[in-house]
């Protein structure tokens, strides 16, 4: 068999050789480049061996429109021109598709979401874990309803189980991985009778369910007013100091970058990280010496959950992806998806596509839009540069909207960069500001939007799942976002 | 509005900021503090003298009030990033020298006054501030 396969490869080189010969285009780069690239394609083979570890990264809010950002921001920091850029979960074999509604929501949140990657069915808008007879802040619907997670499948099988966010802990996206509730906002207080899921987490911890976190939030693992080590103060009205309940059963606990630094990753002691008492800093905004970086997480995770000789499962999230994006300030949305992708490549190479499926995703996209024609080389944060015959590079120039004022390359479609503002009578009434480029690329600026919102909604559009190692070439189409738990699943026990 | 009436406003607009910063220095948020929230060098060395802030005016805690507090983007209330309002830890407390006109919390404005620097509980808010300016002015910026 695969004597025919090399066979028939070596015809098809033949005759796509012999035809390229006769193409006036064929000596330019983007000929020959593509060309290669279909070579590699026809040597590619998808891995069919068990995978031994599974990571699922997920940049919150990072969907088709703002990963598209993401590459040019990254691009255009490099020096490039942007377009041209890819990043580096970009090149990975397979790619999908994945639709991110959930059951009573065009519009999805993120605990539905995260929620079906890890049990394999979508779920009820803002619950999370629960089967669609769940009832969003039914503490009672929660009863008889409960999901059984990925972490908890692959515990049974012997794995270790790994979760990173630069979110809180208990948010959304996290707690999809360990936590069963009727509503994502009982991160540390629940009604009686529901166990909140910074105690959940504590629980799952405690029963061997979750080996590692990192991530902020110690707000609601500390009693009410107690001062928490990274500088914030407590939340919880029981009273009880998970930190403390925690070290005292034997778990490492860090909370900055230098007790970060002192944990012992070999494997054989819990860790609890939580470096902030809500979400961690945005990448612009964070200091090295205070918290870790996304990167520094990753890399801590993967070197401790490693030495599981069984294997691990891991879901890594940029958190903030998402709230930058729901400030409209694309800026800390593009330098915290920068960051993201530097993460996946360090993963990606601590670790060997023959074992380890790696899957990178989102949860949802955001109302974010683009504005055109832009030349090539328009700076993604800033305005919409003109095409110049002639050249490669945009003309310098920026494009100006019908009422004379340029505008930049994105936009959003509600948030609080309206440009409609609330006047002294209680209306609403528009019009667009003026703004230079030095204005436009600075780091606290939002972009122009149309619907005067305090916070910019998600959008129900598409994300995309880039894929690698065992099992990959399922993740390929157009898919239903739970079908992402079915390939993991489909990769750990195939035999 | 007519290509000349245009023009005028343009003008108008166009003058206001450059007379504004012939007067007087306009900084950031970001540059008071550094990235560990400790005060910069420039805060320090403006201490007790009066700066001018570019910001936003966070929606007032209280009617007819000559306090609140400017942040450096909107004070969006995002639903999914919190549970209940909450304030960035990169923010300037502002009493104004006369009760506050409310500025819609997505409009950028200047505010200028005395720099005040350390931790001060406003005694009848209750609100902690680690810095203030103080017999402060508004403008839309």
């Amino acid at each position: 068999m695969k004597l025919t396969v090399t066979a028939a490869l070596v015809a098809t080189l033949s005759a796509s050789t012999a035809f390229a010969q006769d193409l006036p285009q064929a000596s330019s780069d983007w000929y020959t480049s593509a060309q290669a690239l279909i070579q590699e394609k026809l040597a590619a083979q998808p891995i069919t061996k068990k995978a031994k570890n599974v990571i699922l990264f997920v940049a919150d809010g990072n969907g088709v429109g703002t990963n598209y950002a993401i590459r040019l921001f990254d691009g255009q920091s490099k020096g490039m021109l942007g377009s041209e850029n890819v990043l580096p979960y970009e090149s990975y074999p397979y790619t999908a598709l994945i639709k991110t509604y959930n059951i009573n929501a065009q519009t999805p949140d993120s605990a539905p979401t995260a929620g079906s990657m890890n049990t394999g069915v979508k779920q009820i808008f803002n619950t999370i874990n629960l089967s669609e007879a769940g009832v969003n802040k039914d503490c009672a619907s929660e009863e008889g309803n409960k999901l059984t997670t990925f972490s908890e499948i692959v515990t049974g099988m012997g794995k270790s189980v790994g979760i990173v966010s630069t979110a809180r802990i208990t948010h959304a996206t996290p707690a999809a991985v360990y936590a069963k509730t009727a509503d994502r906002n009982w991160e540390g207080e629940a009604p009686e009778g529901c166990t909140d899921i910074a105690q959940q987490l504590f629980d799952a911890m405690s029963a061997g369910t979750v080996d590692l976190v990192f991530g902020g939030g110690s707000r609601y693992f500390a009693p009410k007013d107690v001062e928490t080590m990274d500088g914030g103060k407590g939340r919880r009205i029981d009273g009880r100091n998970l930190i403390e309940e925690a070290q005292a059963a034997g778990m490492q606990y860090a909370y900055n970058t230098a007790s970060f630094n002192a944990l012992n990753l070999d494997g054989s002691a819990p860790v609890l990280g939580l470096f902030e008492d809500s979400h961690m800093k945005y990448e612009y905004d964070r200091a090295d010496d205070d918290e870790p970086s996304l990167t520094d997480l990753t890399k801590a995770a993967i070197e401790h959950l490693s030495k599981n000789g069984e294997g691990f499962y891991l879901e890594i999230e940029s958190g903030r992806v998402d709230h930058a994006n729901h400030a409209g300030n694309a800026y800390r949305t593009l330098t915290d998806g920068q960051e993201f992708t530097q993460a996946v490549a360090l993963a990606d190479e601590l670790t060997d596509d023959e074992d380890t499926l790696i899957i990178v995703t989102a949860d949802h996209e955001h109302a974010i839009a683009f504005n055109g024609y832009c030349g090539r080389g328009s700076n993604i944060l800033g305005l919409c540069m003109g095409i110049k015959a002639g050249q490669t590079e945009h003309s310098g120039e920026p494009l100006l909207g019908a009422d004379g004022k340029p505008y930049t390359v994105i936009g959003y479609l509600n948030g609080a960069g309206s440009v409609m503002t609330e006047q002294s009578d209680g209306s609403y009434f528009g019009t667009r500001p003026a703004l230079d480029e030095d204005a436009a690329t600075d780091p606290e600026y939002l972009q122009q939007a149309l619907i005067p919102m305090s916070s910019e909604t998600h959008s129900g559009e598409d994300v995309v799942s880039f894929a690698k190692g065992p099992w990959a070439h399922l993740l390929t189409g157009t898919l239903e976002q739970n079908v992402i738990f079915h390939v993991m699943h489909h990769a750990v026990t195939a035999e | 509005m007519d290509r000349r009436t245009f023009l005028i406003a343009g003008l108008a607009t166009g003058f206001a900021p450059r007379a504004f910063a012939q007067d007087d220095e306009v900084v950031r948020m970001r540059d008071l503090y550094n990235k560990d929230l400790s005060f910069s060098d420039y805060a320090k060395s403006m201490e007790g003298r009066r700066i001018s802030v570019q910001g936003f005016m966070a929606p007032p805690l209280k009617a007819d009030s000559n306090f609140f507090v400017l942040t450096k983007r909107p004070m969006a209330v995002c639903p999914f990033c919190e549970t209940e309002a909450e304030w960035p830890n990169d923010i300037l407390a502002v009493y104004t020298k006369r009760t506050l006109r409310t500025v819609p919390f997505n409009v950028r404005i200047v505010t200028s006054g005395e720099l005040a620097l350390g931790t001060y509980t406003d005694p009848e808010l209750g609100f902690v501030s680690r810095v203030r300016l103080v017999d402060s002015t508004v403008a839309r910026g």
